[in-house]
């Protein structure tokens, strides 16, 4: 990362041209390290130096429309507004008693790059934390595919024996990869189906999974399917542990699985059904079969669910190891008042 | 005398003494607007947490721009002790509420911080103005905020549950029909009181353009209404540390029922009524609804209490905190097991 900043000079062209802040944003995804909340935190630095805001008033301003513009056109806004917010409130709270204001937005945008470089190690703190949960010998069932389970996992396997089950995760089948990376390092892994958890639940020691968001009631958003793994791990009593890096805190509150801000109306609807004269049965006198394909189904199917807080064990944070109540006096000491 | 025509006692809940009568006795120097309090709480004409603590901070102004320090004393020292027999003569029409209690405690704090040299009118200005500033801040402005978190939980198509009367859940539910939404509220009531009938269900179906759709009920109907509901929206005496809601006789039943149903229970309360206390169930502090109250229900079954039978009306119950989803406060929506940290979140180290 550069150490010097410098600021574009506000000439008319670039002060004419708006700053697009979703092309900035998915250049910053293409570093594999790099999650969403960081993009969106990194996205909204660039917003910070191509602005030609004067007084604080109007650079909030601007960031939460710069915010609201990646929440619109991004395809899964929930983390990405864990980062937004979060800048945000820094950017408010910074205290602002530098006379010169480009001095001030330089300060911002070296602060906001240097949390981005320090928020790359939490996935290491994190590891380092919940390796002392890992007992030798531990069989692990983990879901879909997450930086910091991995990074967690590679970490166990350097100091103790462990394996690993991990579910396939349709429709995007991201648990594969994860398999496939386990079984390169040398980890004994397995790809199981999803309806298979509750086949392969009494085998395992403790169930491990990343996470989108932890929200404010203590409750975990993942990919879908974290939410059954949870109730079956419950029901088996089987410890669940959740891996959450603390930009990832969420000031949301779902009251159910369809508060999310990702549910739309889609989601679960019921395809129109055939009228009787486009179904008109052929010479045979039968009716033609309808096709539904995959792509229908991934269409009409949730990408995340919520995990209520009593059925997670334990989140595992660069912050700590805390309990879901743990978890919302954090937030709650973080940003409320 | 003829010892079978005595009214044996309450067994259970005996500890809080008699339901106290309607009295005008008046003992001591108590300012008319004090004694017209007392008169309006025992007769259950002001009811509700919001409405007695403004109603006795509003009173409370009047006594203080109408003392006088005597002479040899401070202010600051004095009026404390000249509002004690006044706040005795309202516990004694009606027990006092965890928010007046709060708010008292509050006024006596400012009182006790009120500089010594400052000139009587002043200090008595200030003071005014203080309270003024406690309802705004801490009622008013905090409802606005709680109006518009707890409407952001309400979507179209939506059936809301609300128990009884409870001022915030009646302004949520009118600040987001005047926002546009469709939804359609069921009320549940229970006697004596009747709160839901006489005062929320005719606010809703009154408002323009359109009336919202209620249904009304009594509580033996909810569990066939369950099924239909999205959310329930509750309203609050009292929150203790512990996350437990204490609130209107019924409460419990319904966030229990609910729970079982799968249904969020969402209770709205300001942080002023927060209490440092933990409690665990409704009888270590309740309140007993007068027989006077009790026999206003116009029944033609008039029930009166002889050797062998006596009216018990707890007025309120305790909601433990694993029946609740989420509480909404001014500081934003919060688990129940987290309402310990909200006094470190304002900067306070008391409520």
């Amino acid at each position: 990362m550069d150490s010097v900043v410098t600021l574009r000079p506000p000439d008319k062209a670039s002060a004419l041209a708006r700053f697009d802040i979703y092309p900035a944003y998915l250049r910053r995804l293409d570093d594999e390290q790099i999650s969403t909340p960081l993009a969106a935190i990194l996205a909204l630095t660039e917003l910070i130096e191509n602005s030609n805001a004067d007084t604080m008033f109007e650079l909030v301003k601007a960031l939460n429309d710069g915010a609201e513009e990646l929440k619109r056109r991004a395809s899964n806004p929930i983390s990405l507004n864990a980062g937004c917010e979060l800048f945000t409130a820094f950017v408010t709270l910074f205290p602002h008693d530098s006379a010169n204001f480009a001095d001030l937005k330089r300060e911002l945008v070296r602060q906001g790059q240097k949390y981005a470089v320090e928020a790359l190690t939490y996935r290491r703190k994190i590891a380092e934390l919940a390796v002392g949960f890992i007992k030798d010998g531990s069989v692990i069932l983990t879901h879909s595919y997450s930086r910091v389970v991995m990074q967690t996992l590679l970490l166990a396997h350097e100091r103790k024996r462990i394996s690993v089950f991990v579910t396939e995760a349709r429709p995007r089948g991201l648990g594969i990869k994860t398999a496939e990376a386990l079984t390169a390092a040398g980890i004994p892994s397995t790809v199981i189906l999803d309806s298979a958890v509750a086949y392969v639940m009494e085998k395992v020691d403790f169930v491990l999974v990343g996470s989108e968001a932890v929200v404010e009631s203590g409750g975990l958003i993942n990919a879908v399917g974290s939410n059954q793994m949870a109730i079956i791990a419950r029901a088996a009593n089987k410890p669940f542990y959740a891996l959450a890096e603390s930009y990832k805190f969420h000031r949301l509150f779902p009251l159910s699985q369809y508060d999310l801000p990702s549910h739309h109306s889609k989601i679960l609807s019921f395809p129109r059904p055939e009228t009787a004269t486009s179904l008109a049965k052929d010479e045979h006198g039968k009716k033609p079969s309808v096709r539904i394909t995959q792509e229908q189904i991934s269409e009409n199917n949730p990408d995340v669910d919520y995990t209520r807080p009593d059925l997670i064990s334990l989140v595992f944070s660069d912050v700590g190891s805390l309990t879901p109540e743990g978890v919302s006096q954090y937030l709650v000491g973080m940003f409320a008042g | 005398m003829d010892s079978k025509n005595i009214p044996r006692g309450l067994k259970i809940f005996s500890h809080f003494g008699l339901p106290k009568p309607v009295g005008h006795t008046v003992k001591g120097d108590i300012h008319p607007a004090i004694i017209r309090l007392g008169l309006l709480f025992s007769e259950f004409r002001i009811c509700g947490a919001n409405a007695r603590a403004i109603a006795t901070l509003t009173a409370f102004k009047k006594v203080i721009q109408d003392y006088t320090t005597p002479a040899q004393s401070s202010l600051s020292r004095h009026l404390v002790t000249h509002l004690s027999p006044q706040i005795t003569h309202l516990v004694a029409a009606r027990p006092m509420s965890v928010t007046m209690g709060n708010a008292i405690r509050q006024l006596k704090l400012e009182i006790s911080k009120m500089d010594f040299d400052m000139v009587e009118q002043e200090a008595k200005n200030s003071l005014c103005e203080k309270i003024d500033n406690y309802i705004r801040d801490r009622i008013i402005f905090a409802d606005e905020v709680i109006q518009d978190l707890a409407g952001k939980k309400i979507k179209d198509g939506d059936i809301i549950l609300a128990f009884a009367r409870s001022s915030i859940v009646e302004k949520v539910l009118l600040r987001a029909h005047e926002e546009g939404k469709k939804f359609s509220v069921i009320v549940v009531d229970s006697p004596p009181l009747l709160e839901g009938c006489k005062a929320l269900l005719t606010t809703l179906t009154n408002t323009s353009p359109n009336p919202i759709p209620c249904t009304y009920a009594l509580l033996p109907a909810l569990p066939s209404l369950l099924t239909e509901v999205t959310t329930v929206l509750l309203g609050a005496h009292a929150l203790f540390s512990n996350g437990a809601v204490y609130s209107r006789a019924g409460t419990a039943l319904v966030a229990m029922m609910a729970k079982g149903h799968g249904v969020p229970v969402v209770v709205c309360c300001e942080t002023y009524k927060f209490s440092e206390g933990v409690m665990v169930d409704g009888f270590g502090k309740n309140e007993l609804a007068p027989s006077k109250i009790t026999r206003s229900t116009g029944d033609s079954i008039n029930v009166t209490p002889s050797t062998n039978l006596e009216i018990l009306n707890p007025l309120y119950d305790l909601t433990p905190p694993t029946f609740i989803t989420a509480v909404v406060t001014e500081v934003g929506l919060i688990p129940p097991s987290s309402i310990s940290s909200i006094p470190l979140a304002l900067g306070k180290s008391t409520l």
